[in-house]
C-alpha cells in the first residue's frame, strides 16, 4: 500500500480504496475533507511527510490471539500479545470518535483499524505498556482506547522496541477517557534510531469533570516521529503535559498538540525541553485553546530549546486562541546554545569542556526528567536518556578529541 | 608565583589593561584596590581565561610558564581558582556531583585515585560545619536558589576542597552581612600555609581587617600605579584614590 494513493479522493473513491462498510462514511467524510497529509498541511508542515506518504508499505494482518497472561501489556505488531491478571484489555468497536480533531491520520487510523484495542485501567494501578515492531517496510495501524475508573489513579507507562523494523510506518494512537475525579499518568520512553520505524501517533485525551491527567513524552534517538495530541477538558479538569526531546542525526520530531479548555476553572499546563545536535528538527507546534464556557481558566505553556549542532534547528509554535477575559495565561519559547557563563564556570573549577558540556545537556534534561514523582520510573527514563547521550556521534566525536 | 608582565587586554574593542605589571609572591596576601572600571575584574577574568577577555600583548607565567594560550580548566588543574562576584546558578546540576566531578578532575591531573561518593561526602562534611553551611545544600543545584552568602559560602567550599595553590577573591565581600563576611574570611584565613597565594580584590577595606594583607596594590585606567604595604590601606580611606600618583611611570 502506498498512503499517497489516498490524497484527493472522494469519500466514494475513499470507501472503495479502503473496503469500509457505511457505517464509518462519517469517518471517511472526515478524512476526504481534512485530507491525506502533505507538506502543506498545517499540523504536518515542518515534518517531512511526503516522502513516508510516498513509499510503498506491505500491511499487516489483522490476526487477533488469545491475550496471555504476562506482567505488561505488550502489543507485537498491532497485536495484542499478553496483558497483566486483573487488566481487562480486548477488542471492540469504538463509537465516540472525536468529529473535531485537527489531525487527518487520527481518521484514517479509525477507518484502517478492523478493531481498537480497550484497555481498562481498574484501580489504582501502574501498567507498563510495550509496542513491538517486527517486520520491516510495513505499514501498522492500530488505535488503543483506554479508560480509568472513577476516583482512582492509575499510570501507564509506555515504551517502543523495533529495531527489526526498518522503513516501517507506525500509524498508532489512543483515545483516552479520564474519568471524573480521576488521575491518570502517562510517562512515555521512546528511544528510536533511523532506518528503523518511523511513527505517527495520533491521540484525543478527554479529562473528565476535577479529572487531572499527565502526559509526559521523552523522545530519542535519530529517527523520525511525530506526536499529535488534542487534549479536551471538562469543568476543573487539568492536564500536565512535558515533552523532552533529545534528537541528533536527520530526524525530525516533536509535538503538535491542540489543548481545549471547555469548562469552568480549568487548567494546563504544558513544558517542552528540546535538545538539538547535529541536522535534527525539533518540532512544538501547540496550541491553548479557551473556549467561551471556559471561564477562570489557568493555562501555561513553555518549550525552551538547545542547539548543539550547528544545523540543528526548532520549530516553535506556542499559541493561545482565547474567547474569553476571567483567565490567567502565558505562553513563552526560547531557543539557544548551552550557557558560555555556566560552561566556563564549570571548567575553571578543572572540569573539562567535554564534560562541563554533558554536564549541562543532562542538567537540562534532568530539570523535567526529576519532575517525575516516582524514583523508578524516573530512575528508566534518566537512563534512556544518558544511554541516547552517550551513543550520540557527538559524545563519540568529542570523547576521541579529548584522548 | 604568578607574574603578569606588561599585561594588555581587551573587553570587545575596548582596551581595559594597558600594560600591567604585577608579581604574586608564594605565601603572600596581595589587595588590588582601585576605582570603579579600573580593570579589577578584568585582570582577574584574564588570569583564568575568561571568553570575554582577549589578551593583546605582554604575559602571565605561572610556575615558569606562560598559561596565556592554556584553557581555563587546565590552569585550574595547574592550581588557579577564581572565587567570582557573581557564582552562576546552575539548575540541574548537583552541587555534590560538581564538586566531586571537579576533585576527581583534579585529582586525576595529579595522578591520584578519584574519590568514591562516600569517601567525598566524608571529606566534605567538615568543611560544611566549619562554614556553617546546612547540609542539605550540598544535595541542591549548584547555586540555585541560594542566598549572596549562601553563594559564596560555596565558592569557599570548593576551595578548601579543591585546594589551589593561587586564589583569586574577586569581591567576595560584596552582598555578605558582618557575620557572613567573618565565616568566609574565616574559611579563607584557614587555607594559608605559608605557601598558597591570594589576590583579594575589593573596593572597600572592611575585609582586608579579616584578611591580612601583605601588599596593595592601588589599579586604575588598566595599570598598577602604586605598591605597598598595608599602611597604604588608611590613606585611601582618608584621601580618595585620586590623591594617589602613578609611580609606575
Amino acid at each position: 500500500m502506498k498512503p499517497i494513493t489516498l490524497q484527493h479522493k472522494s469519500k466514494e473513491e475513499l470507501r472503495t480504496l479502503l473496503k469500509t462498510s457505511a457505517k464509518k462514511d462519517l469517518l471517511l467524510e472526515k478524512f476526504s475533507e481534512l485530507d491525506m497529509p502533505s507538506t502543506k498541511s498545517e499540523a504536518y508542515r515542518y515534518f517531512d511527510i511526503q516522502p513516508l506518504m510516498e513509499q510503498e508499505y506491505k500491511t499487516a494482518a489483522f490476526i487477533p490471539r488469545e491475550i496471555k497472561e504476562h506482567d505488561k501489556i505488550e502489543i507485537v505488531d498491532g497485536i495484542v500479545k499478553t496483558a497483566p491478571k486483573g487488566i481487562r484489555v480486548y477488542y471492540g468497536t469504538y463509537d465516540d470518535v472525536d468529529m473535531t480533531h485537527f489531525d487527518p491520520l487520527y481518521y484514517l487510523g479509525h477507518l484502517l483499524t478492523p478493531a481498537v484495542i480497550i484497555i481498562e485501567l481498574d484501580g489504582d494501578i501502574e501498567v507498563e505498556l510495550l509496542h513491538r515492531f517486527t517486520k520491516s517496510q510495513t505499514l501498522f495501524a492500530y488505535r488503543l482506547v483506554i479508560k480509568n475508573q472513577i476516583n482512582r489513579h492509575a499510570t501507564l507507562y509506555e515504551t517502543f522496541e523495533g529495531k527489526s523494523a526498518e522503513r516501517s510506518l507506525v500509524l498508532y494512537g489512543y483515545d483516552m477517557h479520564i474519568a471524573k475525579d480521576s488521575s491518570l499518568r502517562v510517562l512515555k520512553n521512546q528511544t528510536a534510531y533511523a532506518p528503523h520505524y518511523t511513527m505517527i501517533a495520533s491521540h484525543k485525551i478527554s479529562v473528565e469533570k476535577q479529572a487531572n491527567m499527565v502526559f509526559k513524552s521523552f523522545d530519542f534517538g535519530d529517527a523520525s516521529a511525530l506526536t499529535l495530541l488534542k487534549v479536551d477538558l471538562d469543568t476543573s479538569a487539568h492536564m500536565e503535559a512535558g515533552h523532552l526531546l533529545y534528537i541528533g542525526g536527520q530526524a525530525k520530531r516533536g509535538i503538535v498538540s491542540q489543548i481545549v479548555h471547555k469548562g469552568k476553572h480549568t487548567s494546563s499546563h504544558q513544558e517542552a525541553k528540546n535538545i538539538l545536535d547535529e541536522n535534527a528538527r525539533g518540532i512544538f507546534d501547540a496550541l491553548i485553546k479557551v473556549e467561551h464556557t471556559a471561564k477562570y481558566t489557568k493555562a501555561h505553556q513553555n518549550s525552551k530549546a538547545i542547539l548543539l549542532g550547528e544545523n540543528a534547528h526548532m520549530v516553535t509554535k506556542p499559541q493561545l486562541e482565547i474567547y474569553i477575559d476571567e483567565l490567567e495565561a502565558s505562553h513563552g519559547a526560547t531557543t539557544g546554545q548551552l550557557d558560555k557563563k555556566q560552561l566556563f564556570y564549570l571548567q575553571s573549577r578543572g572540569i573539562s569542556q567535554i564534560d562541563a558540556e554533558k554536564m549541562l545537556v543532562i542538567a537540562f534534561a534532568n530539570t523535567l526528567i526529576e519532575k517525575i514523582k516516582d524514583t523508578r520510573n524516573q530512575e528508566r527514563i534518566k537512563m534512556s536518556f544518558e544511554e541516547a547521550f552517550y551513543a550520540s556521534n557527538r559524545t563519540k566525536l568529542l570523547k576521541k578529541t579529548d584522548q | 608565583m604568578i607574574q603578569i608582565e606588561n599585561l594588555k587586554a581587551n573587553i570587545g574593542s575596548k582596551e581595559i589593561l594597558k600594560g600591567l605589571n604585577l608579581i604574586l609572591e608564594e605565601g603572600k596576601v596581595h589587595a588590588i584596590m582601585g576605582p570603579n572600571g579600573a580593570g579589577k575584574s578584568t585582570l582577574s577574568k584574564a588570569i583564568v581565561g575568561h571568553y570575554d577577555i582577549e589578551v593583546t600583548g605582554g604575559d602571565i607565567t605561572f610556575k615558569n610558564h606562560s598559561i596565556i594560550k592554556m584553557k581555563p580548566e587546565e590552569r585550574a588543574l595547574e592550581g588557579i581558582f577564581l572565587s567570582f562576584q557573581n557564582p552562576v546558578e546552575i539548575p540541574g546540576v548537583n552541587n555534590a556531583y560538581f564538586l566531586r566531578t571537579a576533585l576527581n578532575a583534579k585529582r586525576k591531573h595529579e595522578g591520584k585515585e578519584e574519590l568514591n561518593a562516600a569517601e567525598f561526602l566524608r571529606l566534605m562534611k567538615g568543611h560544611l560545619e566549619s562554614l556553617g553551611m546546612k547540609s542539605d545544600m550540598i544535595s541542591r543545584s549548584l547555586n540555585e536558589g541560594f542566598s549572596g552568602g549562601e553563594k559564596k559560602r560555596n565558592e569557599i567550599l570548593q576551595m578548601l576542597i579543591l585546594e589551589p595553590e593561587v586564589i583569586i577573591l574577586d569581591e567576595i565581600d560584596s552582598g555578605l552581612d558582618i557575620d557572613a563576611l567573618r565565616a568566609v574570611c574565616e574559611g579563607i584565613n584557614k587555607m594559608k600555609n605559608g605557601k598558597r597565594s591570594f589576590l583579594v580584590i575589593t573596593h572597600y577595606s572592611r575585609i582586608l581587617d579579616y584578611i591580612k594583607p601583605d601588599y596593595i596594590h592601588v589599579l586604575k585606567e588598566g595599570r598598577i600605579i602604586k605598591t605597598a604595604g598595608p599602611e597604604l590601606v588608611a590613606q585611601l580611606e582618608a584621601e580618595g584614590y585620586e590623591s594617589i600618583k602613578d609611580e609606575s611611570i
